[in-house]
């Protein structure tokens, strides 16, 4: 590996794209339209009494997630057999320049090309920074996942353009590959979570079944309350039991949400539910993609101790004290949120998915400098060598 | 390797050589050797394997069968030591439209480990040499057919290598272009490099060529050199003023004669033979006023070669 050699392949290829395409037009329209998006998400959010940052910063980054996946592997998925189709491929091939910095040259160019794209949006998501709610590290993190997940679309469309001898198959392979990764695994998750059920015990504290029973029939002696006969358990009931339910078990089936880029970009650096301060409440996909799938990870049979007690009023209290029973209920929703984000810190899936997403641009990568490695034993039908 | 010197394993060396792709036999079984300091002509009717040969040659391509060696190492276990000696000038030769002239010669310096200074230099002096000096920066993509392969062999001479693999060089050439591609490739065969060319166009070959390789159907049929030494029988065209007296002095002479208008055609079997039957027939008193080889020695054998072709 000699690094002249890599960057003279990549210099090679960024000086033709500059010459041979629009690229002032091209960037021009990228940052218009995304100008136009995060104004859009401005005006939706503005105004209201949380910090619209993480809504403008939502926006923004899953639009340039988007857009990157449309634009570059129209970078790579036509540049080695593209190559081949003009007779030029072989003139680096014999000289001494190796299959893996040709490999890697191309893949340094159209990451370059991203990172342009990347750098022409970044003003808006300094935008979001200003408009509050977000820390620099999490801005930070999920730009560093971003410009990895358009590295391994980038390595997709390579190794495509590989493997196939005409450059629309290979555009067309990539965008398949995609596609399965971005939609195709979000329909197969809904699908098995539907299909997928199974009876789990959880643990509840609460009223158990046997209260009802014993209930069942009211005292026929004593006289009616002013209430009626209202059956009104009181805290002083409950009890811990176990309790058999039927459940999708998300937590088998995570991984097909994990392989999603866009999980992976949203989940590495979600806006959390501030834990005080500030509510960064709105429109906040990227949390909710997070949580989701969080969620689905830690599956039905987590969360320890199911609570169903807390709310009621306490034993001997006056019947119909909504005070009490509010102030129960309040105490209850914020134990329950606690609990949420214990089990969905404990429960990250971006790593896996970046891992994920990783191994398979190492894959592309390595297909991919097989595939240009000279002299060639067998040549595939239909490609050509010179 | 080296210390045998260049004539022990310098040059090409092809032996038995065979590759197919899938059922498609493109390179049978294809011997020959070019040696260093020589022009070696790689002549044979379209589909023969010559391309595929110098695709080995070019370190491209593994042979199923067979060994080559260029300056006595192996395309397929060395490639970067053969890489380092060959340019390769392909038929068709596609370049980066969007490069001017100069920048296309940077990149393939750089791509040879040139430093950047000795790339300029050499740029300059491969320009000159193919006469593209004028066009060093206007766009790869404006230039003519002719000019593209003067682009393409600057770039094969760029890293100066001991070895060219010209496939088709004077294809769209201009006559000009044609003569000062004959006397670069002389001149650097003259300064001891080894030339492999593999062309259609026998008549300029017969001037560039030392020696002549004729491949057939994927297989070598005959290695002859150019220079005269070997007869090779051709057909030479005589016409006298006295027809009559001629056509009388060849049947005197026992050789067959056909029939060519004015002239006569006569199968002679080498160049000995032609200039004894030229002194003879000047005491014949036909007058003689045409003697002369029908076709070029290349051409000869090359018809003879592959007569058996459809």
């Amino acid at each position: 590996m000699n690094l002249r050699r890599l960057w003279t392949v990549a210099r090679l290829e960024l000086v033709q794209r500059r010459r041979t395409s629009r690229w002032p037009i091209v960037l021009g329209a990228w940052f218009v339209v995304i100008a136009l998006v995060t104004f859009a998400s401005w005006r939706a959010v503005r105004g209201e009494s949380f910090a619209s940052g993480p809504s403008l910063y939502d926006v923004t980054t899953f639009f340039v997630l988007m857009l990157g996946m449309l634009v570059v592997p129209s970078l790579t998925a036509t540049t080695v057999n593209g190559d081949r189709e003009h007779g030029v491929l072989a003139t680096l091939q014999t000289t001494l320049v190796t299959s893996w910095e040709l490999v890697l040259g191309k893949l340094l160019a159209s990451w370059v090309v991203s990172m342009v794209f990347l750098a022409t949006a970044l003003p808006f998501l300094a935008w979001a920074w200003v408009a509050g709610g977000l820390s620099v590290g999490r801005i930070l993190l999920s730009l560093l996942v971003l410009v990895v997940v358009l590295a391994v679309v980038a390595a997709v469309g390579l190794m495509f353009s590989t493997l196939t001898a005409r450059p629309v198959a290979s555009a067309v392979l990539t965008y398949l590959t995609l596609a399965a990764l971005v939609f195709g695994s979000l329909i197969g998750f809904l699908l098995t979570a539907v299909l997928l059920t199974d009876t789990v015990t959880v643990r509840v504290n609460g009223v158990p079944e046997s209260y009802w029973a014993s209930e069942i029939e009211p005292p026929v002696t004593s006289e009616p309350g002013a209430e009626g006969f209202v059956l009104q358990p009181t805290q002083a009931d409950c009890e811990e039991f176990t309790r058999t339910e039927q459940a999708s078990r998300t937590d088998r089936i995570w991984p097909l949400l994990a392989v999603n880029p866009f999980v992976v970009v949203a989940d590495a650096a979600p806006s959390r539910l501030a834990e005080t301060g500030t509510f960064t409440g709105g429109f906040t996909p990227m949390r909710w993609i997070s949580d989701g799938s969080r969620d689905a990870k830690a599956g039905p049979g987590e969360g320890g101790v199911r609570d169903e007690c807390s709310f009621l009023p306490e034993a001997g209290s006056p019947v119909g004290d909504s005070a009490t029973t509010d102030a129960a209920f309040e105490a209850r929703e914020k134990a329950q949120d606690a609990a949420d984000r214990a089990r969905r810190d404990a429960n990250p899936v971006w790593p896996w998915g970046l891992a994920f997403l990783g191994a398979l641009g190492l894959t592309s990568v390595v297909v991919a400098e097989r595939r240009v490695r000279t002299p060639v034993r067998r040549l595939p039908s239909g490609t050509r060598i010179a | 390797m080296s210390s045998d010197g260049a004539g022990a394993t310098g040059g090409i060396v092809v032996t038995g050589v065979h590759r197919a792709f899938g059922d498609v036999v493109a390179v049978d079984d294809i011997s020959l050797v070019a040696r260093p300091g020589e022009v070696t002509a790689l002549i044979g009717p379209n589909g023969a394997g010559k391309t595929t040969l110098l695709l080995m040659l070019a370190t491209l391509l593994v042979p199923d069968r067979g060994t080559i060696t260029i300056d006595g190492f192996s395309p397929v276990d060395e490639p970067r030591e053969v890489r380092r000696r060959i340019g390769w000038m392909p038929d068709g030769f596609g370049t980066w439209d969007a490069l001017t002239v100069r920048e296309v010669l940077h990149t393939i310096g750089a791509a040879y480990d040139l430093p950047a200074a000795e790339a300029r230099a050499r740029t300059d002096e491969v320009l000159e040499q193919v006469h593209l000096a004028d066009l060093a920066d206007r766009r790869a993509r404006v230039l003519s057919r002719g000019q593209k392969q003067r682009l393409g062999m600057a770039r094969a001479l760029l890293h100066r290598p001991t070895t060219l693999l010209l496939d088709e060089p004077a294809s769209g050439l201009d006559p000009r272009s044609r003569i000062e591609l004959r006397d670069l490739v002389r001149g650097l065969a003259a300064a001891g490099t080894t030339v492999l060319v593999s062309s259609h166009i026998l008549t300029e070959l017969q001037e560039m060529a030392d020696r002549a390789v004729i491949v057939s159907r994927g297989r070598t049929v005959e290695t002859q050199a150019v220079d005269g030494a070997a007869p090779v029988s051709r057909t030479w065209r005589i016409s006298a003023l006295d027809r009559a007296r001629l056509v009388a002095f060849l049947a005197d002479e026992g050789l067959p004669w056909r029939d060519a208008g004015t002239a006569v055609d006569v199968e002679l079997a080498g160049d000995t033979d032609a200039a004894e039957l030229l002194v003879r027939l000047g005491g014949s008193g036909a007058r003689v006023t045409a003697y002369a080889p029908l076709h070029g020695e290349m051409e000869a054998a090359y018809l003879a070669a592959t007569e058996d072709r459809q």
